[in-house]
């Protein structure tokens, strides 16, 4: 199969693209060879989703090549690249949910019989077989919708395998999965390059880029810093190629004492998973919540905010015991949530920053319902300031701010709450170094002011670097409750995982 | 993503789409109007326009609660059945008596906000889409009119209500209420928090439920708020017409929604805004206006409401599409 002349089967040379006057990539050439996991790496903005652009013709470079298997194809349309054999998997996966998992496999290439109508026997085995050469079991006529995100995204490679990929993109396929799902997928991308495909990870977490990668790639303002096999690098080489700080220096110490406990659930369920939750949060303490997804962390947040009724138990605050009937009780209560999906929960992606900030204290800023423009503004600059916000104006839509500066936007928006309890559901989630560390410094400050956090991760080295205090739950409940230093990812793991 | 981080071209997208969404309109109007000048001059006749207005302001009034409605990401089909309904309730409630005109009035607003309020609890409570929702009270209203007049509508309408015929030059009572109601509504979506938590249970309702605000409340409050609307217009349209006709608000409903949707109010929620849709409003009637002077079939009207519609959706879809 790999008979080709040269030693990679995709070699990109000095790919240069930018926007409007402003360069995107410059001089960046990229190599990789057959049957390797390639990890592509790098802040929001660096590049990384320009130049998989690029190869996979959705963009055009202004300048350089790109050969593959051994051609010259320096303009690549998207079908061209499909033909070829590159397939990306993106984020935001493309099934039809409402079709099964045989026919989004094959969707809009379905084999068909002498009348020309979809052959489902042909369909079906077809479909088998590439799912048994994952390794994966999974019904063959399920609604796609009705599966879970991880198994979904195994749909979405089965379609790529069934293209006859030689090269899959992922691009940060990890951001959606935790735990033992990570792993199967990890399975997968082992034996898919058994099989001499080539696979090029995109991904913000270092942890898996050691566990998967062969050979890793760094972006950075959209310049290749470096190539390397990932054996010569460890992971405070790796974090300084890519934003230029050590791993030491990302996760502020604490400097700060846990005071009296301000925030306390005793075994409260609800009607879909919690079940007997107990747990505390002291004034000036960070709690880590770990578990894998679907462990019923994102309820035990949503239960604690007043977003999902209580079916039984009790919450206090302060030692005297409160009832939310809806989130606007616990906000009044200075309780407030930082949610796990920052376009679906967190933000107004069509509004504009100022009324995003703003939407939290309406009733602070306004007089008899009028609003005091004025005072918005101040507290719009404030809050820019604060939280060094990248922003023209208040006035810009959201949506064309980077995934960090939104989710500052969404912390600074709950801050002006004065908040004694913050829940953060994965608060990093999606959004670059550089702007990750900028949040781990606040949820630091916080603490040293008193505020309690109880922060949901799926980022075990998050969970590790952050918390005082790591509760780990699994199907409901809170099986484990660990000393952040006296404990490890293996631990927790086993904790979250074992029946 | 990675393309929105660069400053430059982040700048020209929103300025292409704050041009179009903002202005785009505006602009189409000053188009039409130059046109209307070089092929029906008789459009700027002094009683041509007078009526126009008053069309305008009729059709107008309902855009205004079309429009929020829209903003929270919902329609309503029923506000044709409503103005119908005031009509009758009016006429039967008053039975032509000057005194009775603000019992009648009331009368006809606590009925109208009734069927607003069904709006809103169907769609909030048991999670009706509002399309359906809202095209059900307008069979349950008409169904009403008919059970309850019988297919002869009874009652007379007030003389007194004339009043809205009144008219200095081309401004009339019509037009002063469309252009008061407009400055109100327009200072509580933008100046008021109120104004702003509709915007943000159109823009995101998970979001905005997360973030305290009352989201089933905003929403039933605007159904309620644009059925009182289409109360003040039936009133209106009643004094205008000075009967009782079951057909007196024929292909408002429709023309409401279509009036908001050339302003450049989107289907789903959270923007656009009113002064889109003054625009919008202008422009269908202005066309309608010209067909008439034109001498063309009044079929016509509807084909070309239909391409101005398309023109102004696929331009909008366009300009949100470009970053």
């Amino acid at each position: 199969m790999n008979q080709t002349e040269s030693k990679y089967i995709l070699e990109m040379h000095h790919i240069s693209k930018s926007f409007g006057g402003v360069s995107a990539l410059q001089d960046v050439s990229f190599k990789c060879s057959p049957g390797t996991v390639h990890a592509l790496v790098g802040e929001n903005g660096a590049g990384k989703s320009t130049l998989i652009k690029i190869l996979s013709g959705a963009l055009k470079a202004d300048s350089g090549e790109i050969i593959f298997k051994g051609k010259n194809h320096s303009s690549f349309s998207t079908r061209e690249a499909l033909n070829q054999g590159i397939s990306v998997i993106y984020q935001e996966l493309a099934l039809v949910l409402q079709m099964t998992v045989a026919e989004n496999i094959f969707l809009g290439r379905e084999p068909r019989n002498a009348f020309g109508l979809v052959d489902q026997v042909r369909l079906r085995s077809a479909a088998q077989d590439l799912l048994e050469q994952l390794g994966i079991k999974i019904d063959l006529d399920m609604e796609v919708g009705d599966l879970s995100v991880a198994y979904q995204q195994m749909i979405e490679i089965a379609k790529a395998l069934s293209k006859n990929a030689d090269l899959i993109v992922m691009d940060e396929p990890s951001a959606i999965l935790a735990g033992s799902e990570l792993e199967q997928l990890f399975k997968i991308i082992q034996s898919l390059v058994k099989g001499g495909v080539s696979v090029i990870y995109i991904s913000h977490r270092l942890e898996e880029v050691f566990k998967i990668a062969d050979v890793v790639s760094v972006l950075k303002d959209g310049q290749l810093v470096d190539t390397k096999p990932i054996k010569e690098l460890d992971r405070s080489q790796l974090v300084r190629m890519m934003v230029g700080r050590s791993l030491e220096e990302v996760f502020p110490v604490s400097t700060h004492q846990p005071e009296d406990i301000i925030l306390e659930a005793k075994n409260i369920s609800t009607d879909t998973i919690l079940n007997q939750v107990s747990l505390y949060i002291r004034k000036g303490e960070i709690v880590g919540l770990a578990g894998m997804v679907g462990s019923g962390r994102t309820e035990l947040a949503r239960a604690l905010f007043g977003a999902d009724m209580l079916a039984s138990g009790s919450i206090s605050l302060k030692g005297k015991q409160i009832f939310l009937n809806n989130p606007s009780d616990a906000i009044k209560k200075k309780v407030s949530l930082v949610p796990e999906d920052r376009k679906q929960q967190g933000l107004f992606i069509g509004l504009p920053i100022r009324n995003n900030i703003s939407m939290s204290i309406l009733r602070n800023i306004s007089l008899w319902g009028f609003l005091n423009w004025k005072k918005e503004k101040e507290i719009v600059e404030l809050a820019r300031k604060k939280h060094s916000i990248a922003m023209v104006s208040g006035n810009q839509e959201i949506q064309f701010l980077s995934g960090g500066n939104q989710q500052k936007v969404v912390l600074a928006k709950w801050l002006q709450t004065r908040p004694e309890v913050i829940i953060m559901d994965e608060p990093t989630r999606g959004i670059d170094v550089g702007a990750k560390f900028e949040i781990y410094q606040l949820m630091r400050q916080l603490n040293k002011a008193g505020i309690a956090i109880l922060m949901i991760s799926s980022e075990l080295i998050e969970i590790l670097g952050m918390s005082d205090r790591i509760l780990v739950m699994k199907e409901g409940s809170i099986v484990a409750e660990l000393q952040s230093s006296e404990t490890s990812e293996e631990q927790i793991i086993e904790y979250a995982t074992t029946k | 993503m990675e393309s929105s981080s660069s400053g430059i071209r982040e700048n020209k997208g929103l300025r292409f789409q704050e041009f179009i969404t903002g202005y785009g309109v505006y602009l189409a109007l000053v188009i039409l109007l130059i046109v209307a000048a070089l092929i029906t001059p008789n459009l700027f006749e002094k009683e041509t326009l007078a009526v126009m207005f008053r069309q305008c302001a009729q059709l107008g009034i309902i855009a205004i609660g079309q429009t929020m409605v829209m903003l929270v990401a919902g329609l309503d089909l029923s506000v044709g059945g409503v103005i119908v309904m005031t009509s009758i309730v009016v006429a039967e409630v008053s039975n032509g008596k000057d005194e009775m005109i603000p019992i009648a009035i009331l009368t006809a607003l606590i009925f109208g906000m009734l069927v607003g309020l069904g709006n809103g609890l169907l769609i909030t409570k048991r999670k009706v889409p509002p399309l359906v929702a809202t095209l059900v009270m307008l069979f349950l209203v008409q169904g009403a009119h008919q059970a309850f007049t019988r297919g002869v509508p009874g009652g007379f309408v007030p003389e007194a209500m004339g009043i809205v015929n009144q008219s200095w030059g081309f401004i009339s009572i019509p037009l002063m209420v469309w252009i008061g109601l407009n400055i109100v509504f327009i200072v509580i979506l933008n100046g008021t928090s109120y104004g702003r938590r509709i915007y943000a249970t159109g823009s995101n309702p998970e979001a905005a439920r997360l973030t305290g605000i009352p989201v089933n409340l905003i929403k039933i409050s605007v159904y309620v708020l644009a059925s009182g609307l289409a109360v003040i217009s039936g009133v209106i349209l009643t004094g205008y017409v000075g009967y009782v006709d079951r057909f007196i608000a024929t292909g408002f409903d429709l023309d409401s929604i279509a009036a908001a949707v050339v302003g450049g109010t989107a289907f789903f929620g959270g923007k656009g805004g009113l002064v889109g849709t003054i625009a919008g409003v202008l422009i269908i009637q202005i066309l309608s206006t010209m067909v008439v002077l034109i001498g063309l079939e009044i079929e016509t009207q509807f084909i070309i409401k239909g391409i101005v519609i398309l023109a102004a959706v696929s331009l909008y879809g366009l300009a949100r599409k470009n970053h």
